[in-house]
């Protein structure tokens, strides 16, 4: 991925920046970003083929990861063709460009993936925004904003985020700026002996910046003059604001020690959309943000999930928060579980924890009463990328999860009654799986081929090879 | 000279663990952030130190396990976890005066890299080189080592990133997450442990939970030969 390492060299060419530039011909040829563009036609449409695999019922998926080949800088894009018959061997996708600044990020209803860059220039970095058609991998819309007055090596970690019901895209830059270049001494790893290092203080601040995916513009960016800060934050957005946990960072005190000093809280705030002022700013409770499930509610609060089974809700009005365990995720096991939360049509919400083998309908409005559970067998990686283990089918009627780490392949459970109903397996093992929208299923490998195509009755569909090691799937 | 990890808090997981193995550890590693999915010590760090006193295990040593999507990214990534890494740390360094730092001033500070994740050169440039210039509480001493708990074997890079990074970013360290022959805690195996070829395998992940069926919410690890692992973990004074 591309990150600012901002230096007194220009701005790097290759692949990556011409990914800035890319025409809509450049794009339906393979497609921008880093992850593999991959054509996937409605596999629901009769006499669907691969010539017909760009027409009406084609859709592209985004594959996000490292490339196998030396030395694994993040991301490349490719792009094949997708099953039309079955234990059809595909095309390997191709790989196109490398090198985004963050991870891609899916609009609420699938239909537009936001992807970004960020470019050395001679007044400092650009943040580009490239918003990306999910169906017709078209681009849409594309802008930059340029961040100025920072110092050489500065490093731009951005998180973009989809305003539902809106056309804004914020995006919080976390700006990590170096001072304080020095010689130090420090004991080599292995001998212990002191040898010289040089040292950098690295302080961190956040600017908040808002993409228009109607005219292509940015707003911003807006410095919140927060530093020190942790750069980390969970970010979140409804109709009207932007949801931003920050936390300060906590700097040395007397080296006495002689009295406890308290871990500071996190903070929350509250941002009109267009806006760098904080409407509400309120402390929440641990953890600090970072990595953390989160997700818009029905009337439009917003939810993270912390420690894997609690769910903490900000007031959209207020910004305050209240928290509640579920008792069907409060199981401790001695690794940590990937756990994911989805918000559905119906105002419930989709977790999972395939860490302890459990996956739940919650209703918010019900102080997240569980609606239904189903349990299965622990995967053979419930932590590892990608984070994606367990999927819920459109109507809700259908759990499709990895199979348990003895069998391996997929299962199918039916959510009403908790009653296994399908599963498939061949002795391969998969480490992520999704759905697209057209209802196939996507499960990832370790070694090609890495990407397997199945119906939503869990027959083989197709396979297809890439070098990308798959980190994500959008 | 064996120790467990865990995800829990170590107050609610150390009776369990010495009913089923009869003593306590000589060490315990404990999550600090960002590890989204796990409980995390600095959260409640002195009631973690004095669970940990009362096992018996009077050294803690710090893992990290960020979204693993994250180890794919940048090097503005790497930085980001890393400095909340050794924020976590450094908070539950202040809230328990008696946790101290290793006397050697060699803290050994592990990055989960679960299998199936991949390690970008990128991330890992980011990750190791904070806390290496970590100016831990301002000593001046800069004790944080970057070091990476993984599967050597596995087929998604991490032994060949570690090859590519040179050097403060190179981990000083594996923690080896196979082969899991199981066994217990006081008689655990001592050679075996898989390792890569340019960063030494230090400590061993021997028996876990899932796999070895545990009923106690801990894995077991030990150090190779030649490595004490308590000399490399923070490390209680008194009983907090």
């Amino acid at each position: 991925m591309r990150s600012l390492q901002r230096t007194a060299a220009a701005a790097q060419g290759g692949l990556a920046s011409r990914a800035l530039v890319v025409s809509r011909r450049e794009m339906l040829a393979g497609g921008i970003g880093a992850g593999a563009l991959i054509a996937l036609p409605d596999l629901s449409t009769p006499g669907a083929s691969p010539a017909a695999s760009a027409g009406s019922g084609s859709r592209y998926v985004l594959l996000y990861g490292t490339p196998e080949s030396r030395p694994f800088p993040g991301g490349s894009v490719a792009a094949a063709l997708s099953p039309v018959a079955k234990s059809r061997r595909l095309p390997a996708p191709k790989s196109v460009a490398a090198k985004l600044a963050a991870a891609p990020v899916s609009s609420p209803d699938q239909s537009s993936v936001a992807l970004i860059t960020v470019d050395n220039v001679p007044a400092g970095a650009k943040v580009t925004l490239t918003l990306v058609d999910a169906t017709s991998a078209v681009v849409e819309k594309q802008g930059s904003l340029t961040i100025t007055g920072i110092p050489d090596g500065t490093n731009i970690l951005p998180t973009p985020v989809f305003a539902p019901g809106t056309a804004t895209i914020a995006v919080v830059l976390a700006i990590t700026e170096p001072s304080d270049r020095r010689l130090v001494s420090k004991k080599d790893p292995h001998r212990g002996a002191p040898v010289p290092m040089h040292a950098v203080t690295w302080t961190s601040h956040h600017a908040l910046a808002y993409f228009d995916s109607r005219s292509g513009s940015f707003a911003g960016p807006f410095h919140l003059g927060n530093a020190p800060a942790l750069a980390l934050t969970t970010v979140a957005a409804n109709h009207s604001d932007l949801f931003l946990w920050t936390t300060a960072e906590p700097r040395p005190g007397h080296p006495g020690k002689s009295r406890p000093r308290r871990a500071p809280l996190p903070w929350l705030s509250v941002f009109p959309l267009g806006s760098g002022r904080a409407r509400a700013s309120v402390p929440s409770p641990a953890p600090w943000p970072g990595g953390e499930p989160v997700a818009t509610l029905a009337n439009s609060d917003v939810a993270r999930l912390v420690n894997g089974r609690t769910v903490q809700v900000s007031s959209a009005v207020t910004g305050e928060v209240t928290q509640v365990t579920i008792d069907a995720l409060n199981v401790i096991r001695a690794k940590p579980s990937a756990v994911t939360m989805q918000s559905r049509p119906d105002g419930t919400v989709f977790i999972t924890k395939p860490g302890i083998g459990r996956a739940v309908i919650a209703d918010p409005a019900e102080e997240f009463r569980v609606k239904a559970e189903v349990s299965f067998p622990v995967p053979a990686v419930p932590l590892g990328a990608p984070s994606g283990k367990a999927v819920l089918s459109p109507s809700g009627e259908t759990l499709y999860v990895l199979g348990g780490a003895k069998a391996g392949g997929l299962s199918a459970y039916d959510v009403a009654s908790g009653a296994l109903t399908a599963s498939y397996s061949h002795g391969t093992t998969y480490s992520g799986l999704y759905q697209l929208p057209a209802g196939t299923l996507l499960a990832v490998s370790a070694a090609n081929p890495r990407l397997t195509f199945f119906s939503p009755a869990l027959s083989l569909l197709g396979t297809a090879d890439t070098s990308l090691q798959i980190s994500a799937v959008f | 000279m064996a120790g467990y990890d865990t995800a829990g808090q170590i107050q609610d997981t150390y009776v369990s663990a010495r009913d089923e193995f009869g003593e306590g550890p000589a060490f315990w590693i404990r999550y600090f952030s960002p590890s989204p999915a796990a409980d995390i010590f600095s959260d409640n760090a002195v009631a973690e130190s004095q669970g940990a006193w009362a096992s018996g295990g009077h050294y803690v040593g710090p893992v990290s396990a960020p979204y693993q999507s994250n180890l794919s990214g940048s090097t503005a990534q790497g930085q980001a976890d890393a400095q909340t890494y050794a924020a976590s740390m450094l908070s539950a360094y202040y809230a328990v005066v008696p946790l101290l730092l290793p006397s050697n001033n060699r803290l050994y500070c592990w990055l989960d890299q679960e299998y199936s994740t991949s390690l970008s050169l990128d991330y890992l440039d980011g990750w190791a080189g904070y806390l290496a210039n970590y100016n831990f509480a301002g000593l001046g001493t800069y004790p944080l080592y970057p070091c990476l708990y993984c599967d050597p074997g596995s087929p998604y890079p991490n032994c060949s990133t570690m090859a590519e990074a040179r050097g403060l970013n190179v981990p000083a360290a594996v923690w080896s997450s196979e082969p899991e022959p199981c066994g217990s805690l006081k008689n655990p195996p001592t050679e075996g442990a898989e390792h890569c070829a340019t960063v030494p395998t230090r400590l061993w992940q021997y028996g876990e939970q899932g796999a070895c069926g545990y009923s106690a919410n801990v894995d077991l690890d030990v150090g190779t030969p030649g490595f004490f692992m308590p000399s490399f973990c923070f490390s209680l004074r008194s009983d907090p």
